[in-house]
């Protein structure tokens, strides 16, 4: 099957500027910068109906559009390569080897919005990402991609590198602001949205490193192209981190529409020693747990969310059985807890009253009671934070006990696992 | 089980003074001789920004934006004197979830 971003299958090495050459890279920039107005760069990614790829699936295009029609100036570009989900090394590996390419979305990304200063906010954990992307840039600007008029045109760009602090706020996009402005990585309050006031005030456009790697494909080939792949709700393809769990545990690149169970067992190999399901969260810790029989859902955004989770940014955790969701869930808990910046009361409250809460459970103190208090603390602080880390533990704590109330119950009698 | 006396320790609550709080008002208890009462560290009400908060259970009681001078009268409340209305400012939403986890245990 082919694929956009890796079309011969994922890259294993760093691919340097002449090989990206050889293989068409560059042909998007020059296309843009020697015929394509800004706005038309915009219009053929709205079109092609691209979305974010950081989790939250927002069209790339509109956001693009909401930064370009903005009067004030500056406008600024924002790589994030934040990526602090845990079990997720898509945008690592896009970084490390296809530097080119990342770089040239970041590019052409600066074009279409009019900014001539881009950020490239590296998870300051992935130092091979940062040299490679470094490396990528020296040899951009050797080449007149980056810098003053590019290939000749009147478009002129600088890029920057910001270390990302490796903690899970810090790859929420205003978080990036703050920390590329100096500050702590805490996320702003919004509205305003960054693509309006970002970056010191200013429009910016802060996108995901997988968002930008599939912008030059989109550009050389067109929309049309592009919505070949994928379904007409979720075009084109979306790499899903399978973890090991799985007998080939790795990134793979689908369609969107492609099932749950391909990926599982034909990219995956199946679940290690031929265990059985008990649980698919498709999204990372955030998504609500699928039951073993949704295993033949399409993965896309729209049949995910009929399926009752969320596909985020495609790590695919499977829980197996034999394994207790009570402890799975504990561990998800105490990570938001841990996870949560802190400014926002409701979200300090919620993140370690639900924590609290399950090693009740966990340890079989309360009773039925405590069980029903869950919904009541999730309801009651949704939406007050400034950012969606208060939203998160709802879904999986949530779906858990719907699914598997069996093991929460047996915990509270008995304070251990039921397989313990 | 003792009756509680919860000092929130989270964050806003103890840059505010909680912990200094809570020290003082085991102090005060001792003087009381109550030893039906406990005074121990809460994870967090949720109302950060009226701390510090103090709830005593299960009476019930939630006194908020807590100083040092009104913990005589909370004291003296724990010793059977009246309720420290003055310091009762929070929302009855947010009083009927965190009294039902009191309920249910969580503390």
């Amino acid at each position: 099957m082919q694929g956009i971003l890796f079309p011969r299958g994922v890259v294993e090495e760093r691919e340097g500027l002449q090989e990206y050459r050889a293989r068409g890279g560059y042909t998007a920039l020059e296309k843009a910068l020697k015929g394509l107005a800004p706005e038309t760069v915009i219009q053929e990614i709205t079109e092609s109906g691209l979305q974010g790829r950081g989790g939250a699936g927002f069209p790339a295009g509109k956001k693009w559009a909401f930064t370009r029609e903005c009067a004030e100036q500056p406008h600024y570009v924002v790589l994030n390569g934040g990526e602090d989900e845990p079990g997720s090394k898509k945008d690592r590996l896009l970084m490390e080897n296809l530097p080119h390419l990342v770089m040239e979305g970041v590019i052409l990304a600066s074009y279409a919005v009019g900014a001539s200063t881009a950020y490239l906010y590296v998870n300051s954990q992935y130092n091979k990402a940062k040299d490679s992307m470094a490396q990528a840039l020296a040899e951009a600007q050797e080449a007149g991609l980056v810098g003053k008029k590019i290939l000749g045109s009147d478009f002129n760009l600088d890029i920057l590198f910001v270390a990302a602090p490796p903690n899970y706020v810090a790859g929420e996009d205003s978080a990036a602001l703050e920390v590329i402005e100096q500050k702590q990585p805490l996320p702003r309050q919004k509205p305003p949205f960054p693509a309006t006031a970002g970056l010191f005030g200013k429009p910016t456009a802060v996108n995901n490193v997988e968002t930008l790697a599939n912008v030059p494909a989109i550009i050389a080939s067109g929309a049309k192209w592009y919505r070949s792949f994928g379904t007409p709700e979720s075009p084109g393809t979306m790499i899903f981190s399978l973890n090991d769990e799985v007998n080939r545990p790795g990134i793979y690149e689908l369609p969107f529409g492609s099932t749950l169970r391909f990926l599982i067992e034909e990219r995956g190999g199946g679940v290690k020693g031929g265990k059985s399901i008990k649980a698919i969260m498709p999204g990372g810790p955030s998504s609500a747990f699928l039951p073993p029989d949704k295993i033949d859902i399409p993965l896309d955004h729209n049949s995910v969310r009929a399926a009752g989770s969320s596909i985020g940014c495609g790590v695919v955790h499977i829980v197996t059985e034999g394994s207790c969701i009570v402890e799975e869930i504990l561990r998800i808990a105490d990570f938001f807890a841990a996870e949560s910046c802190g400014q926002c009361p409701a979200c300090r409250m919620e993140t370690n009253t639900l924590a609290v809460m399950l090693k009740k459970v966990q340890q079989g103190q309360g009773g039925q009671p405590l069980l029903e208090q869950f919904s009541k603390v999730i309801s009651f602080n949704k939406g007050k934070g400034f950012c969606n880390l208060i939203n998160m533990p709802g879904p999986p704590i949530e779906s858990a006990l719907r699914l598997f109330r069996p093991d929460f119950e047996f915990h509270l009698a008995n304070g251990r696992c039921p397989q313990s | 089980m003792k009756r509680l006396c919860l000092v929130c320790q989270n964050v806003d609550c103890k840059s505010r003074g909680s912990e200094q709080l809570m020290k003082e008002l085991a102090k005060l208890v001792a003087e009381r001789a109550l030893t039906d009462v406990e005074v121990r560290p809460y994870i967090c009400f949720g109302a950060c920004q009226d701390g510090p908060n103090i709830v005593l259970y299960p009476e019930k009681s939630w006194y908020a934006g807590v100083k040092t001078e009104d913990l005589k009268d909370i004291a003296d409340r724990l010793a059977g004197g009246p309720d420290v209305k003055r310091l009762d400012k929070i929302d009855s939403s947010l009083k009927e979830l965190i009294y039902q986890l009191l309920d249910t245990g969580v503390f």
